[in-house]
């Protein structure tokens, strides 16, 4: 059994456990996207960072890969840890505003406002369809491709694989192309962000203060008619 | 020598081979090396191997003459060059024709004089490789190696010592010892974080998982710029090969892999064979020398991925997966390569490790620094003399790696940063030039070691461009998998696009910073730990750069190109269009031309004759290496064709406010003009008896007749200027009084005419005058103050009009100028210093005076007729006899270290003062303003008597009162005081106005197109740019006439023609367009 302190708190968890998983069992949320229970850690988004060691030692590190170390010291909402997590959820916003996922977490976090030039993109290679492909469906009919900027996923020579059985799986785990913020349609909103403002932003002329994710906006298209 | 079939399978054996080998070393032959590794080859050293050889064989020299071709030496700016052993004689630069000439000479133990490297420092040829600057400071144990070795060759390397370490480390049969030693050296990985490499080596030895353990030389070398592993790779490979056995053997390992970048062929290639070689004598593979010790090397030829350097990348390329790392712990040394335990070394940690064997640890400790022991090798590339791989001691100040060692800047501009650790470093300032090179101060000043790369940039270089470039590298070459990284780079790399493009705001250095620091915290591998560091170090260093960029959206590196638009036109301060004008006179249309110029600047006569030409120094003919196109003398050519009323421009409505502009110089009558052409009434006070301030004053007719200064300031009249002379501020009036007048702004522009002072005894004695005081008392009043022989103190351009108006005054038998630096550091227009010496001033530099001294016999024999150049003496006395100046006492400089201005302090030689007997002594060290009563008045003056201004509004603390031109900056040029003047009118009538004043200035881009010329190619090789004819020096030494003419019609058409015309990439798609 190894012991370590999150957030002052101390755990004796075993040998292999990350952090993500011993600060979860005590309790404190982390927001991951592109882990998942059933597949292995990757560390690929860098959402779940958290605080380890102490003074000028003490860096970040991805919780959902770093395994727990005897003695270590964990701080998983430090004003450093905040800070970084919310430049991430920028640039996913800048990335992929239209993500129901990433709505979702900017909402949980407070973040409205993204100061990049805008994307729409389709994918923010979390590899999680990646992962889920090659090992929950024992198929690896796509994987990475090119690196940097150049970076995409798909299969080999983009030919439609012989071993993807068209499962679905990989769109069932992706968090980029699901449905986007729906305000006018309560029981479908996700994030609320729009719908809590005051005055809401329907009855609003323009945003000032606040950059809408939504391009076209819904709300906003439903007002024009 | 052919390669030895016969293993060797006992230790003894290798000795027996070793001492046969040392006894055959025939030191005394004449050898010709030639270093051929790639960069040599580029540069043609290829050649001179196959000139050699034929060379060697046609003479039947093969007996007397070795010859031996290695891999890089590394002065890499001398290349291809060839070192003749054993006199160590050095020749840079051979030409293939010269080959035979050093051979011949290399046979017969002679030196060729003429072919030697000569010291720029000295002017003297250099005959030993060891006395040349460049590698007189270097500790070149690595990298020293290369010229000693055929890297093909192993025998070669055996004989060399090679190997000896390695049988030194088995023979002892302790593993121990190898850690031991080590430990002890304090080597820390030349890869770049610089972790104790006995520390690792212990962790490792100590690990116990399984079978097999691997060894890795990381040769994955990357960075943009540096090239020492390739170079160490390429010219000796057996140095890795044997520093990996010993460490196999020191650690248990079981095998080894050199992962190698496929872009360096010939270091696979030399790998391969030294590996071969290595197998066959028994010293890799089984059973190494018969001692039961078993270690083998492959080769992994990685595809070139910048992130594989990284060792978890690194790993996973060897493995077959994607180059991606992986989280770190568990550690390579732990689980690695195929899950086993793995130690990876940097190329140059491996070579270092049979050097620390041989010379033991505690001596390798010794060199360097405690915390950083050992020597490093850069690769010193940008803007340096000297470029080449250097091999220096940690602990050596970046100064001396920069000046001593590199030689300076290459070009004129100064240098101003040096980048290490390639993308993940930092860009370090010259103003830190004095810190150590060691990992712990590296760090400190947020750059890196990294693996040596050492980029040095100058005044030409711009920081956000440099910070871009490398992100634009780091985008492409992150792997992709941390978001952060990704995106990260991606989007600095946007940010930085914007402010190099002029669509920055505040707003992006915030957001740049910001998200520099997330990424650095938020990644996960030291790839993008370090990627924020480009950024960080230059908005750290050069945040004035980039503020320059979004502020002013001017790059003053003149890279950017959106904010440059044409270069000469962005250089003027008063935003002439060069480019505009230039191309007119390529099509004849001189009047438009004209009006070009004159729309621009209301002096177009005076400048065309006394302008600094800011235009011609950043004209991109004469960056790349040709001559710059002559601006000024077509300017000249133009305003002396032209009637200037073709250029009339209309005042327009009367306006109701007054203003008063104090100072009728260019930069007051500048100002004067627009605000009347705004419609306002001004007036103008001049303290002197006549408008035109310096020009009318002091400027020596023979380069500004006073016809033209007259007329062009009478043309900028009209109804609504009124002008009162002989009305000096602080003396007759004050501001108060000025405001009382009902003047709603005043603009204050007296310029600087109070000289600087020596401060030395006798300063005031009769024949010792200011060179103001001097110059105008000959051009206001016609009196000539010098006879017999002159002595001007001073290199400015004031101090070479002082020798010059001299040398025309009747009793004057010769003048002698005296400069504290050498002619190169001399302030004045290189034009007007050879003038002068044409004429017969004679220069003296380096020297300073230091007492005004009675006549002597001795010295006196020393004068001759003619004006003389003294540099590099500075005055201590002046003597004088019956109150009359009779000699000085001078005391010779040398140049010791760059000074803030970037120009190489003089330093007093101890000793060497000397006396000169002189009649007359003229001092012009330099202006002032005479703003003695201004304080009083309320505005704030500093020590040089300059007043403090906002730079951008012009204003001073006072309501209303504005100022500019050298009140403000301190002597300087006329065409900055009318770009002053034309700037106070524009803020002057935004203040009244009630606009904002301060507007962001922005490049004009050129907008106007003109079909540019068709040149041919022959006509395009042999342009040169044209030379204004002069009045020859013997019809003018005597006289105030004209020295310099215009150009005639033909020359100036076809010095038109090699215009450039770099405003056609802004203004050809905009016509096409329409």
């Amino acid at each position: 059994m190894i012991t370590l302190t999150i957030n002052g708190l101390r755990a004796s968890v075993e040998k292999g456990t990350t952090i993500l998983e011993a600060a979860r069992f005590l309790g404190f949320p982390i927001p991951t996207l592109c882990h998942h229970e059933g597949l292995s850690p990757y560390g690929a988004c860098r959402l779940c960072v958290v605080e380890i060691g102490d003074g000028p030692g003490a860096r970040l590190v991805s919780s959902c890969t770093y395994p727990a170390e005897e003695g270590l010291k964990v701080r998983t909402a430090s004003e450093r840890v905040i800070k970084a997590r919310r430049m991430v959820i920028e640039l996913l916003l800048a990335s992929c505003p239209q993500s129901k996922v990433i709505q979702d977490i900017a909402s949980k976090h407070n973040v409205r406002q993204q100061r990049f030039r805008q994307e729409y993109e389709d994918c923010i290679l979390c590899g999680l369809c990646v992962r889920m492909c090659e090992e929950q469906m024992m198929a690896k009919a796509i994987g990475f491709r090119g690196r940097g900027s150049g970076r995409s996923i798909g299969t080999p020579f983009d030919i439609r694989s012989d071993v993807c059985r068209l499962c679905g799986g990989c769109m069932q785990v992706c968090p980029a192309c699901q449905l986007r913020c729906t305000y006018t349609e309560p029981d479908k909103a996700v994030c609320g962000g729009c719908a809590n403002l005051s005055p809401p932003c329907v009855e609003k002329e323009q945003f000032h203060d606040m950059m809408c994710y939504m391009s076209p906006c819904v709300a906003c298209e439903i007002r024009k008619d | 020598m052919n390669a030895h079939k016969n293993k060797l399978t006992s230790i003894d054996a290798f000795m027996a081979l070793q001492a046969r080998l040392a006894a055959h070393n025939d030191g005394e032959i004449p050898t010709i090396v030639i270093p051929a590794g790639t960069c040599c080859q580029a540069s043609g050293a290829n050649l001179l191997i196959r000139v050699a050889k034929r060379e060697l064989l046609q003479k039947k020299l093969t007996d007397r003459v070795r010859l031996r071709i290695t891999g890089c030496h590394g002065f890499c700016a001398m290349e291809p060059s060839v070192l003749v052993e054993p006199a160590r004689t050095f020749y840079p630069k051979i030409n293939p024709d010269d080959m035979a000439r050093i051979i011949e000479a290399a046979s017969k133990g002679e030196i060729i004089t003429e072919l030697l490297f000569v010291d720029p420092e000295t002017g003297r040829p250099v005959e030993k490789q060891d006395d040349i600057p460049f590698f007189r400071k270097q500790v070149r144990t690595v990298i020293g190696r290369n010229e000693k070795v055929d890297p093909i060759r192993i025998l070669d390397y055996i004989r060399n010592n090679g190997y000896l370490s390695l049988v030194n480390v088995i023979s002892r049969g302790d593993p121990r010892f190898v850690l031991d030693e080590v430990k002890a050296s304090g080597l820390r990985g030349r890869g770049g974080a610089g972790f104790p490499t006995g520390q690792k080596w212990e962790l490792f030895a100590s690990q116990k998982n399984g079978a097999a353990k691997y060894l890795i030389c990381n040769a994955d070398e990357g960075d943009p710029g540096a090239y020492m592993d390739r170079s160490v790779l390429e010219g000796n490979p057996h140095s890795i090969i044997e520093g990996m056995l010993i460490g196999a053997y020191g650690t248990g390992a079981t095998e080894g892999i050199i992962y190698v970048r496929t872009e360096y062929p010939m270091a696979i290639k030399h790998l391969n064979t030294a590996l071969k070689q290595a197998r066959d004598l028994g010293l890799l593979g089984k059973d190494i020398l018969g001692t039961g010790f078993s270690f083998d090397i492959e080769i992994v030829k990685g595809a070139g991925a910048f992130v594989c350097g990284e060792e978890t990348a690194l790993i996973r390329s060897i493995e077959g997966h994607m180059g991606e790392p992986r989280q770190r712990p568990p550690f390579p040394i732990v689980k690695g390569l195929y899950g086993k335990p793995t130690m990876i070394n940097n190329v140059e940690t491996w070579a270092n490790i049979p050097v620390t064997i041989a010379m033991g640890g505690r001596s390798f400790a010794a060199l360097g620094t405690s915390g950083s022991s050992g020597t490093k090798i850069f690769s010193l590339v940008g803007k340096i003399k000297n470029t080449g791989l250097v091999e220096v001691p940690m602990g050596m100040t970046l100064k001396e790696v920069v000046r001593d060692i590199g030689g300076g800047p290459a070009g004129k501009a100064e240098i101003k940063a040096i980048q290490t650790g390639g993308p993940s470093g930092g860009c370090i300032p010259a103003s830190k030039f004095d810190l150590t090179i060691d990992y712990e101060t590296l760090k400190s000043v947020g750059s890196i070691m990294g693996s040596g790369g050492m980029i040095v940039m100058d005044s030409n270089t711009c920081m956000v461009d440099v910070a871009k470039y490398f992100m634009g590298f780091l985008k492409d070459e992150s792997c992709g998998k941390c978001f952060t990284c990704r995106k990260g780079t991606q989007r600095m790399y946007e940010l930085l696009e914007d402010i190099t493009v002029g669509m920055g705001t505040p707003e992006h250095l915030i957001v740049l910073e910001e998200l520099a620091l997330a990424v650095k915290d938020t990644t996960m591998c030291g790839l993008g730990q370090s990627a924020s560091n480009p950024v960080l170090s230059t908005l750290k260093y050069f945040r004035h750069e980039y503020e320059r960029h979004i502020h002013d959206k001017r790059c003053d590196a003149f890279v950017c190109k959106q904010l440059v638009g044409a270069p000469c036109q962005a250089a003027c301060p008063v935003d002439t269009e060069p480019w505009r004008y230039v191309a007119l006179v390529e099509r004849g249309d001189y009047e438009e031309a004209y009006r070009v110029i004159r729309g621009a600047n209301p002096l177009p006569g005076v400048s065309s004759r006394v302008c600094d030409r800011k235009c011609e120094s950043r004209c991109n003919l004469g960056a790349g290496g040709g001559e710059a196109i002559a601006i000024r003398a077509l300017k000249r050519f133009v305003t002396d064709r032209v009637d200037a009323s073709v250029y009339r421009p209309e005042p327009g409505k009367t306006r109701e406010e007054r203003v008063a502009i104090i100072g009728g110089g260019p930069a007051g009558l500048a100002a004067a003009h627009y605000l009347s052409l705004l419609g306002y009434r001004v007036t103008i006070f001049e303290a002197a008896d006549r408008l035109g301030g310096m020009l009318t004053c002091t400027l020596p007719a023979y380069r500004l007749p006073s016809r033209i200064a007259r007329e062009e300031i009478e043309s900028l009249l009209n109804e609504n200027i009124q002008i009162e002379c002989n009305r000096a501020l602080g003396k007759d009036m004050t501001i108060e009084d000025v405001l009382g007048k009902g003047f709603k702004a005043v603009f204050i522009a007296t310029g600087a005419h109070e000289s600087w002072r020596l401060n030395l005894e006798n300063e005031h004695v009769e024949g010792v005058y200011p060179s103001i005081d001097f110059l105008k008392k000959s051009k206001m009043e016609g009196i000539e103050l010098a006879r017999g022989h002159v002595g001007v103190i001073g290199g400015g351009n004031s101090a070479v009009d002082a020798a010059r108006v001299a040398l025309r005054q009747k009793g004057v038998t010769g003048v002698s100028l005296f400069y504290r630096r050498s002619r190169d550091e001399m302030p004045a227009y290189e034009e007007e210093i050879e003038a002068a010496l044409e004429e017969g001033v004679r220069i003296e530099t380096l020297i300073s005076p230091v007492k005004i001294k009675v006549r002597q016999e001795e010295i006196e024999t020393a004068i001759k007729e003619g004006i003389e150049l003294h540099t590099l003496v500075s005055p201590v006395k002046i003597f004088s006899e019956e109150g009359r100046v009779v000699g000085i006492e001078c005391i010779r400089n040398r140049l010791g270290e760059v000074d803030a201005t970037g120009r190489r302090r003089p330093v007093e030689v101890p000793g060497s003062g000397f006396s000169l007997a002189l009649d007359t002594l003229i001092i012009a060290i330099g202006e002032r303003p005479e703003s003695g009563t201004f304080a009083s008045m309320g505005l704030e003056v500093d020590r040089s008597g300059r007043i403090k201004v906002d730079p951008r509004t012009l204003r001073t603390g006072l309501e209303g009162v504005f100022a500019g031109g050298d009140l403000v900056t301190g002597p300087n040029t006329v065409i900055d005081a009318i770009a002053a003047g034309k700037k106070a009118a524009q803020v002057i009538d935004g203040y009244l106005q009630g606009r904002e004043v301060s507007e962001p200035s922005r490049a004009t881009l050129p907008s106007v197109f003109i079909p540019p010329a068709t040149v041919d190619d022959s006509e395009a090789g042999v342009a040169g740019r044209a030379i204004p004819p002069a009045v020859a020096p013997d019809k003018r030494t005597k006289n105030f006439i004209e020295v310099e003419m215009a150009l005639p019609e033909d020359h100036a058409q076809s010095e038109a023609r090699r215009c450039l015309r770099c405003d056609l990439a802004f203004t050809r798609e905009a016509s096409a367009d329409q």
